[in-house]
C-alpha cells in the first residue's frame, strides 16, 4: 500500500501543478493578447460604451483581482460566461466535447489498430517490399500536411468518387474522411516507432535465446518481442491520443467539425477569454491524465518503472 | 473512372497549384479551390428540384440570436429572417414597408407609423405598437446594454397610443429614421416574451414575427430553422432552412458542387469559373453596398499633406486591380459615396491612374521619401493583402517609399478602437442607411471612428446635411463634401466589389448588396418540376 501512494503521490502532485501552471499561463497571455470589446461593439461605439461593456464584463478590475476571482471560481468549475456567445463557457465547451471526442476517438483507434500491426510487419519483414512500401506510406502521412491531406479526401473521395459527404457531422460516413485524415499523422508515427522498437528488441540476446531454443517464430514476435516493445509504443501512443484530442484544428475547420480545437481558435479570435481559459483547462487535464495513464502503465509493464 | 486514374489525375492537379500564401489554412483553401477544375466535376444534376429544404453554407457560424446583441454580418442573415423591422430594405435597394404599412413625416421632427395589424410572433401572442416602442426602447437602455445603443440616438421619445399607431420625436430632423429603422437594431423583438423569459433564455429561444421559426441549434454545425406558416408577408417556398458553417472557401464550394448544400456566402472571385463551370450550379453577385477603401491617418505626416494623399490615389491602377485580382467582379469608385446610394453622383467619373500626375503632385507637395505603411490584415476584406501588395508597388513605381505590414484581425479591431494606425489601412465601410450620412459621415464624422482629419467646412456640411429634410439641400451638401473629400482623400477608395454567392441553379434568389440575407416570399423560390 506503500509502494503505491509512493508511486502516486508525486505524480498526481505534478499533474497539479501542470494543471495549475497551465491555466495560469492561459490567463495571462489571453490578457495580454488584448481587449475583447473592440470585438463586440460596432466600430463606431463611443468610448462610453466601451468603458460600459469594459467594467460589465469585469475587465476593469487589476489583473491580480481577475486572476484571484479567476482561480476561485476555476476550482468551483466555474469558468466565467463566454462574452462571444453570452453562456456559461463550460456549457459552451461542454457543447462541443462530444464532436472532439468521437472524432479523436475514431482517429486514435484508428491509427492504434493499423499501425501496430504495420509497425510490427515491417521490423519482421525488415527490408523487404512490405516494409518499403508500409514505412513509405508512414513517411507520406507524417509529411504531408492536414490540409492537404483533407482537400484531396473530399476532392477524391467525396466529390469524384462520392462516397463519403464533403464534411460537417452526421453518421459514420460523416466521420470517416475527417478521422482517417486526423489520424494518418499519429499512424505514420505509431508504426515507426513500433517498427523501431521491435527491430531493437529483436537484436536482443533474449530472442536469439527464444529462437535457438527452437521457440515458434509468431510466438518470439508476440510473446518475447511486442511485450518488450511496449513501453516506447505506449508512451507514442498515449501522447499521439493527446494531441488527437487538442490538436484536430486544422482537421475540424476543413471538414467544418464541429470540435474544441476550432472553438478554441475561434474565441482566441475572439479574445473569449472564458472560453478559451475552459477549453485549455479540459485539454490539459485530459492530457494529464493520459500521461498519468501511461505512467501507471509503465509500472504494470516494467516492474523497474515502479521503484 | 478507375480510382487510380482519378487519383493521379487530381493529384497532378493539386501538386501543380503553387501555394504562395504562409497561411495553412488559405493553403488549403488555394490548393483545394484550383484542384477543383470545371472538366473534374460530377455530372450535371437536374435543374428543378422537389425539395423542401433550403441548406445554406456560411463561412462563419452564427453566436447570438438576440438581435439587439450583435452586428456581425454571419449573426444579422439570421436575425433579419427571424424577425422584422418595421421598414425594410428589398434585395433592390429601396424601402418598402415591413411591420409598419406606412410612415409619414409631420412637420420636422415627427413621425407616424401605421403598425401592421394582424401579425403574431412565432408564439402565437399578438404583435402590436407597445412591442415596438418597448424593443426601439430596448435597444439604448443601459440596463440592457446592448450593442446597438447608438443606432437611435436621434430619437428623443416613443409613443405608441393605440395597438395600431407608433409616434416616434426625433430630437431635430432626421430625415434618415425610416432607413435606420431597417438596419441592425431596428429588429422588433416581444415585449412580453423577453420580459417574462429573461435575456438569456430569449437569445437561445428566439421568438420573431419573422418568416422563418427558430428549431435548433448546434453550435458551428447546424442552424435548423423552419417556414412560420402565418407570416404575414405570404409563408416562405421552403418548409425549412438549415444554416451550415464550412469555415474554408474549397470544402465550402465542393458541398455546393456535390450538392449537399443549395447556396454558399463568400464566393471569392477566382472561383466563380469553378462554380459556374459546373452544370448544376450558377453564380449571383449583388454590388456591395459600401466600398473597400484605404483609410489615412491624416494626423501622421507626410499623410497630412493633401498633394500626397492626391499622388497616392493617381497612382493607383484600379482598372488593373479590378480586372486582375477580383476578375473584373467591381467597379472603380468616383468618390466617397457608393453606387446605389443617394446622391451618389452618376456624372462623376471614376477615380483617375495618372502616374505622371502623381510624380509632379508628389514633387509640388515637397515629398521627401517619407515612409509609408499600408497596415493590411489577411482575408479580412477579401483581397486585402493581394491588393496592398499590388497598390505598394504601384506607389513604389511613382517614387513612394511604400512599405505593407500585416495584422492579425484582433489587433485591426485594437487599432481602429484605439485610432493608432500608422499610416493607411483597410476599411470595408458599409452603408448602413443607404445614404452618405451612413456611410462617409458615420465613420469620417468629428469623433466617429475614422476620425484622423478635420476640415471645418465638410463638417458643417456633413452636420447639416444629417439633420435636415429638404433634400435638394442634401445633395448640394454631398455633391460639396465630395469635392472637399477628393482634394484631401481622408480615405482612398479603391473599389466597389461585388458580393458573390454559389447557388444550385433551381434557387431562384436575389443577393442584398448589405449582407441581409432575405428568404421572404417575395425574394426566395425553389423550380420544381
Amino acid at each position: 500500500m506503500r509502494g503505491v501512494f509512493r508511486f502516486l503521490a508525486p505524480r498526481l502532485l505534478r499533474a497539479l501543478i501542470a494543471v495549475w501552471l497551465v491555466s495560469t499561463v492561459v490567463f495571462v497571455v489571453m490578457r495580454l493578447s488584448g481587449d475583447p470589446v473592440p470585438l463586440l461593439l460596432p466600430p463606431d461605439a463611443p468610448r462610453s460604451e466601451i468603458f460600459r461593456v469594459r467594467r460589465e464584463l469585469g475587465l476593469d478590475r487589476p489583473l491580480p483581482a481577475q486572476y484571484g476571482v479567476f482561480l476561485a471560481n476555476a476550482l468551483r468549475g466555474d469558468f466565467g460566461r463566454s462574452i462571444h456567445f453570452r453562456e456559461p463557457a463550460f456549457a459552451v465547451v461542454r457543447g462541443y466535447l462530444g464532436a472532439t471526442v468521437e472524432l479523436g476517438l475514431t482517429a486514435f483507434l484508428l491509427a492504434a489498430i493499423v499501425a501496430v500491426p504495420v509497425g510490427l510487419l515491417s521490423a519482421v519483414k525488415r527490408n523487404s517490399p512490405i516494409d518499403h512500401v508500409a514505412m513509405g506510406m508512414a513517411l507520406v502521412g507524417q509529411s504531408a500536411p492536414t490540409f492537404f491531406l483533407g482537400i484531396l479526401g473530399i476532392l477524391l473521395l467525396a466529390l469524384k468518387a462520392d462516397l463519403f459527404p464533403t464534411g460537417g457531422r452526421g453518421d459514420w460516413t460523416h466521420l470517416a474522411l475527417p478521422a482517417l485524415t486526423l489520424g494518418a499523422f499519429a499512424m505514420a508515427s505509431i508504426a515507426r516507432v513500433t517498427r523501431s522498437a521491435v527491430l531493437e528488441v529483436l537484436r536482443a540476446d533474449y530472442i536469439r535465446t527464444a529462437r535457438a531454443k527452437g521457440v515458434a517464430e509468431w510466438l518470439v514476435v508476440v510473446k518475447h518481442t511486442l511485450k518488450n516493445a511496449a513501453l516506447p509504443i505506449v508512451t507514442i501512443t498515449g501522447l499521439q491520443f493527446g494531441t488527437l484530442l487538442g490538436g484536430a484544428v486544422v482537421t475540424e475547420t476543413v471538414f467544418a467539425w464541429p470540435g474544441i480545437g476550432r472553438l478554441a481558435i475561434q474565441s482566441i479570435y475572439n479574445r473569449d477569454y472564458p472560453v478559451v481559459q475552459c477549453a485549455v483547462f479540459l485539454s490539459a487535464i485530459v492530457f494529464i491524465m493520459i500521461n498519468f495513464a501511461i505512467d501507471l502503465l509503465y509500472g504494470v509493464l516494467d516492474p523497474r518503472a515502479r521503484r | 473512372m478507375p480510382l487510380t486514374r482519378f487519383t493521379l489525375e487530381a493529384l497532378t492537379e493539386a501538386m501543380m497549384i503553387q501555394v504562395t500564401r504562409r497561411e495553412l489554412l488559405k493553403g488549403a483553401a488555394a490548393l483545394g479551390a484550383a484542384a477543383t477544375a470545371p472538366g473534374a466535376l460530377t455530372p450535371a444534376r437536374a435543374q428543378t428540384t422537389q425539395k423542401r429544404e433550403l441548406v445554406v453554407a456560411q463561412g462563419g457560424d452564427i453566436s447570438k440570436f438576440d438581435p439587439h446583441f450583435s452586428t456581425s454580418s454571419n449573426d444579422i442573415r439570421v436575425s433579419f429572417n427571424l424577425f422584422d423591422n418595421l421598414v425594410s430594405r428589398h434585395p433592390d435597394g429601396k424601402l418598402h414597408p415591413g411591420l409598419a404599412t406606412e410612415w409619414k413625416l409631420h412637420g420636422q421632427t415627427q413621425w407616424t407609423f401605421k403598425v401592421r395589424p394582424g401579425v403574431k410572433w412565432h408564439n402565437g401572442d399578438p404583435f402590436t405598437a407597445a412591442d415596438a416602442k418597448w424593443s426601439l426602447e430596448r435597444t439604448w437602455d443601459p440596463k440592457v446594454g446592448t450593442r446597438v445603443s447608438t443606432v437611435f440616438t436621434t430619437i428623443d421619445r416613443i409613443e405608441a397610443p393605440d395597438p395600431a399607431t407608433l409616434v416616434v420625436h426625433t430630437k431635430k430632423p432626421d430625415p434618415l429614421l425610416p432607413a435606420r429603422l431597417a438596419f441592425y437594431g431596428g429588429q422588433i423583438v416581444p415585449q412580453k416574451y423577453v420580459e417574462k423569459a429573461g435575456n438569456d433564455e430569449f437569445n437561445a429561444k428566439p421568438i420573431g414575427t419573422g418568416p422563418v421559426r427558430f428549431v435548433s441549434w448546434t453550435k458551428d454545425d447546424r442552424l435548423v430553422l423552419e417556414a412560420n406558416p402565418d407570416y404575414w408577408g405570404g409563408r416562405i417556398d421552403v418548409d425549412r432552412i438549415v444554416l451550415r458553417s464550412i469555415p474554408e472557401t474549397a470544402p465550402r464550394i465542393a458541398s455546393l458542387l456535390k450538392g449537399e448544400v443549395d447556396v454558399i456566402t463568400q464566393l471569392p472571385p477566382d472561383q466563380e469559373e469553378r462554380v459556374m463551370g459546373n452544370a448544376s450550379t450558377k453564380v449571383e453577385g449583388a454590388l456591395y453596398a459600401g466600398l473597400y477603401v484605404l483609410a489615412v491617418n491624416g494626423k501622421r505626416p507626410p499623410l497630412d499633406n493633401p498633394l500626397v494623399k492626391q499622388a497616392l490615389s493617381l497612382a493607383i491602377d484600379r482598372q488593373a486591380i479590378v480586372k486582375e485580382l477580383w476578375r473584373g467582379r467591381g467597379i472603380v469608385p468616383n468618390g466617397p459615396i457608393a453606387k446605389g446610394d443617394n446622391h451618389f453622383d452618376a456624372k462623376l467619373g471614376p477615380l483617375v491612374y495618372n502616374p505622371g500626375e502623381a510624380r509632379e503632385r508628389l514633387r509640388k507637395g515637397g515629398y521627401r521619401g517619407e515612409e509609408i505603411v499600408i497596415e493590411t490584415t489577411v482575408g479580412y476584406t477579401a483581397n486585402d493583402k493581394p491588393m496592398s501588395e499590388a497598390i505598394q508597388g504601384m506607389w513604389r513605381d511613382v517614387g513612394i517609399n511604400a512599405k505593407v505590414e500585416v495584422l492579425e484581425y484582433s489587433v485591426r479591431a485594437q487599432k481602429n478602437r484605439d485610432k493608432s494606425f500608422k499610416g493607411l489601412w483597410w476599411s470595408d465601410p458599409t452603408s448602413t442607411l443607404g445614404d452618405p450620412d451612413g456611410m462617409m459621415w458615420r465613420l469620417l464624422s468629428p469623433g466617429g471612428p475614422q476620425d484622423y482629419w478635420r476640415h471645418p467646412r465638410f463638417d458643417e456640411l456633413g452636420e447639416a446635411a444629417r439633420f435636415s429634410v429638404d433634400e435638394k439641400f442634401r445633395a448640394e451638401a454631398y455633391r460639396e463634401m465630395t469635392k472637399i473629400f477628393l482634394e484631401h482623400f481622408p480615405w482612398v477608395p479603391v473599389i466597389q466589389p461585388y458580393e458573390d454567392y454559389g447557388l444550385q441553379k433551381y434557387v431562384e434568389w436575389t443577393p442584398n448588396p448589405n449582407q441581409q440575407f432575405e428568404v421572404r416570399r417575395f425574394n426566395l423560390k425553389l423550380r420544381r418540376a
